[in-house]
Order: structure tokens, then sequence, then C-alpha cells
């Protein structure tokens, strides 16, 4: 643990140092009639300073949906990612801040959350990657906790969103599969500890705000094993997401 | 048949006439264009730009929504003890309220009341006194705001409440544990933030006789970096 903690610490420096070393200021030009600069990234602080129409201001780094900014005259704030989005560079161009992923259309999803695995509670993480608008590899590692065993699970499969338009609330299925590790906890020990599975699996989507999404799940296991008769097993899941 | 010659010839003489009228109308125009240019083999009414293009490249902006840190503190782990406690944490930032957050820490339980009457009795092998535990937290920053020390200093700092899932690792066995947290973020600079955190990781265990849920909080004080 304390090498652990001795790397993180290096870790820290170095991300540092390298975020030092690759600063490259951008520069826009105010055309509203003013910018705000808030003392903090949130919109509760207070407004420390004003720049003007046609003053220059340096994007330092953003947060959130908060941009750090430095007026000409070396004041710094914070300035709302909508206010900064009407600024202009130099040349004339808008300014390249980014827009939001499209949440029918985004690439990549990271989640995590709650479910039961077989009366087992289960904790879950998962990632995602989008082929098409509507088909995704999904791949997601979890731990099912009991009282008389506990399961390490990996799957990996292919998700179908049916209507990838419908923002709210879009149902899923799925297939794919995985392999599961048991360890005992109660006697008698399972006959086979490392078994293949399969499943299916249907689900709902939907949007929170921003990055932020929600997902709900229900799969079916069918797990191999030597002993002739497959097992059969359920899991219902919840989790939060952030997508990119 | 003389007559429909002779309106064919002069058909094409009338349009001669007025195609070379046309050109007449445009010279001007076509006079400026041609000056420019010097190469005979292009297009004389196409302007060559002798300067070269310059790659205009926009810096990007950069996004510092994740924070990592390490954090040490005490774990009282119920029946067993106040104990140091040693942990990593790694958060994303989504908004400025929601953050997803993960910990990592191990610890190591002492002995029970039990243990010491009777040294002879051993609830949990000396293996199974190491406590590691993992988490996924959802945290809310409920309070934000700014603590001034003296007159001329304000940091901002959150007040933060989470609530997640994970394991527990203790006397060599996996528990799911619930874990509720209430903690201050203070940032001492735009990347660098001070912790400090009250953490509740409940599971239950029947360790010593019955089975029941267990409290096991820990105070902790932490450092982390915004990247």
């Amino acid at each position: 643990m304390r090498r652990l903690l001795a790397y993180v610490l290096l870790l820290q420096t170095l991300l540092v140092t390298v975020g030092f070393a690759a600063e490259h200021p951008l520069e826009l030009i105010v055309t509203a009639p003013f910018l705000e600069m808030h003392s903090g990234p949130g919109r509760g602080y207070p407004v420390v300073f004003v720049v003007g129409r046609d003053e220059t201001v340096t994007v330092l780094f953003s947060r959130t949906d908060w941009y750090k900014v430095r007026a000409a005259r070396g004041q710094e704030g914070w300035a709302r990612r909508a206010d900064l989005a009407s600024t202009l560079l130099p040349s004339g161009a808008p300014a390249p801040i980014p827009p939001y992923p499209v949440f029918a259309s985004h690439r990549w999803e990271v989640g995590a959350g709650y479910g039961v695995y077989d009366r087992e509670n289960l904790v879950t993480a998962y990632g995602d990657f989008s082929l098409t608008n509507s088909i995704d590899i999904e791949a997601v590692v979890e731990q099912a906790l009991g009282t008389i065993d506990n399961r390490v699970i990996a799957t990996i499969g292919l998700r179908h969103t049916f209507i990838p338009e419908w923002k709210w609330f879009s149902p899923t299925a799925g297939i794919g599969t995985g392999y599961q590790h048991i360890e005992d906890k109660e006697p008698p020990a399972p006959r086979q500890s490392d078994n293949q599975l399969a499943y299916v699996s249907l689900g709902a989507r939907g949007f929170i705000t921003r990055r932020f999404m929600w997902r709900a799940d229900w799969r079916h296991y069918v797990v191999f094993n030597n002993l002739n008769v497959y097992e059969d097993l359920e899991e219902w899941k919840f989790g939060l997401a952030v997508f990119f | 048949m003389e007559i429909r010659l002779g309106s064919i010839l002069l058909g094409g003489i009338l349009a001669a006439a007025l195609l070379s009228g046309c050109s007449w109308f445009h010279r001007g125009e076509k006079a400026q264009n041609e000056v420019v240019v010097g190469d005979t083999d292009t297009d004389p009414s196409i302007i060559e730009p002798q300067v070269n293009r310059r790659e205009v490249k926009t810096p990007k902006i950069k996004a510092k929504d994740f924070e990592v840190g390490a954090y040490f503190g005490a774990l009282s782990i119920q029946d067993f003890g106040v104990n140091p406690l040693y942990g990593v944490r790694l958060a994303y930032h989504v908004s400025e309220d929601v953050f997803f957050e993960g910990f990592l820490a191990r610890s190591k339980a002492g002995t029970t009341s039990l243990e010491d009457e009777f040294p002879d009795i051993t609830v949990v092998s000396n293996a199974g006194r190491q406590f590691t535990y993992y988490d996924l937290d959802l945290g809310y920053n409920i309070l934000p705001g700014e603590v001034f020390i003296g007159r001329g200093r304000a940091f901002n700092s959150q007040l933060y409440v989470t609530v997640g899932v994970g394991d527990v690792k203790f006397a060599e066995t996996d528990q799911f544990a619930l874990n509720f947290g209430l903690g201050e973020r203070l940032l001492i600079t735009d990347w660098l933030a001070l912790h400090l955190d009250v953490r509740d990781h409940i599971f239950e265990t029947s360790l010593t006789g019955r089975t029941k849920n267990v409290d096991n909080i820990e105070a902790t004080l932490g450092l982390t970096t915004f990247f």
C-alpha cells in the first residue's frame, strides 16, 4: 500500500510537470458587452472582475462547464462556458469551445452501478464503445458478493439500442459471453470454480444532463459447466455513466 | 437554295460581330486580370498566390476534470479498535455539482476486547486482520463556497456528500459494503486540493458471534491534484 502511495505521489508530480510544460495559451476577444469572471467554478461564486467588449482574455484551462481565464492586466477568474462560447478568436473565427458530445451518437461511455446477481449484491463497472449509433460493444467487470460465495464476472458483448434518438428513455437488447470465477464462502465448495457463460440482456438507457446518463439492465445468464445441466442465473442492475 | 445559303452566311457574320462586340465590352476587366501572371502555361485569368500558406493551429483548451490523490487517517473497525488507514482516490467531475469517485484503501485491525481479556482466543487470524476496501461512489457538492484565512486570503471549497457501493475484504472474505460519506474539499490552488472526509462502510458480518451490520467509520485527511 505504501508503495502504491509513493507511485501516486510520483504520478501527481509528473502530471503537474507535464501540465506546465504543455501550456499553449488561447486568446479570445470578448464580443458581448462584457464577460463576467467569477471567483470559482460554480454558479454561486461572486463576480470578481468584468472584461469589456473587444478586450482580450487568455483561456488557461477548463473544469466541467467553467473556464479559468486571465484578463489582459493579469486578473484571473472563472468564466461560464455559455459566455465564453460567444467570444471570437483574433482571426474572427468563433471560439474553439468543444461542443457537448451528442447523446444519440456518442462514442465512448464509462459507468458503474449496483445490482443483484442471483440474489447476491453486485458491484459493476463497464465501458462501452459505439460501432454505430445503435450498436455498441460493451465490456463489463463485476463482483457479486453473497453469503454462500463471491463471484467475479467479466463479459463482453454487443448491444443494440432500438431508438437512439429517444433521449430520455430508449430500450436496448444485447447478447454476449464471458467468464465467471467463484470464491467459496460456505461449504459445500462448488464443483467447478471457473466457468464460461453466455447472456442475453434487455435494458434501457437515458440522458440525464450534459455528459451524464443512466442505464438499467436485466440479464439472463447460462453458465456452462461439466455437470451436464446448465446453470441459469438472472441479474438486475442500475448504473450511472459519463459519455464522451 | 441560294437565298438559304445567303441567310446562313449573314447569320454567321452577325453572330461574329455580336460576339466580338461582347468581348469589346468586357475587355477592360480582362486586361486587369491578365497583368499579374507571368507564367504563360497557366490560364491567364487565375491569380497564383506567391505566399506560402501558414498553418494556423488553434490551441486546445485543457480540461482538468480528473482528480487523483492519496489520503490517510483513522478507521474504526467495529469491535476491532481504531487503526491507521492509507488510501488512494480518483475522481471525475461531471458538472459543477456531480462527480464520480473511486477509492482503494487498506488498514489493519487490532484485537477485540474478548481477545484482550482472554489471550488464548483468536477471533481473526493475523493475516485476516488486513482490512482492504474499494468503493465506487457518486458525489454531490452540496455547499460550495469560500473559506477565509485572515483578511487577504480566500480559498474555494466544497462540502460534498457521497454514496456508493463496494467491497470490503476483512477476515479473508469479501463482503458487499455500502458507504456514505461527508467531506470538505479545500482548493489550495487551482490544481491542488486538501480533503477532509468522514465515511462509513456498512457491511454484514458474523465474526463476533451473531450476524449483524457493522459500521466502520473513517476520518481521513487527503491531498489531490486536478489534471
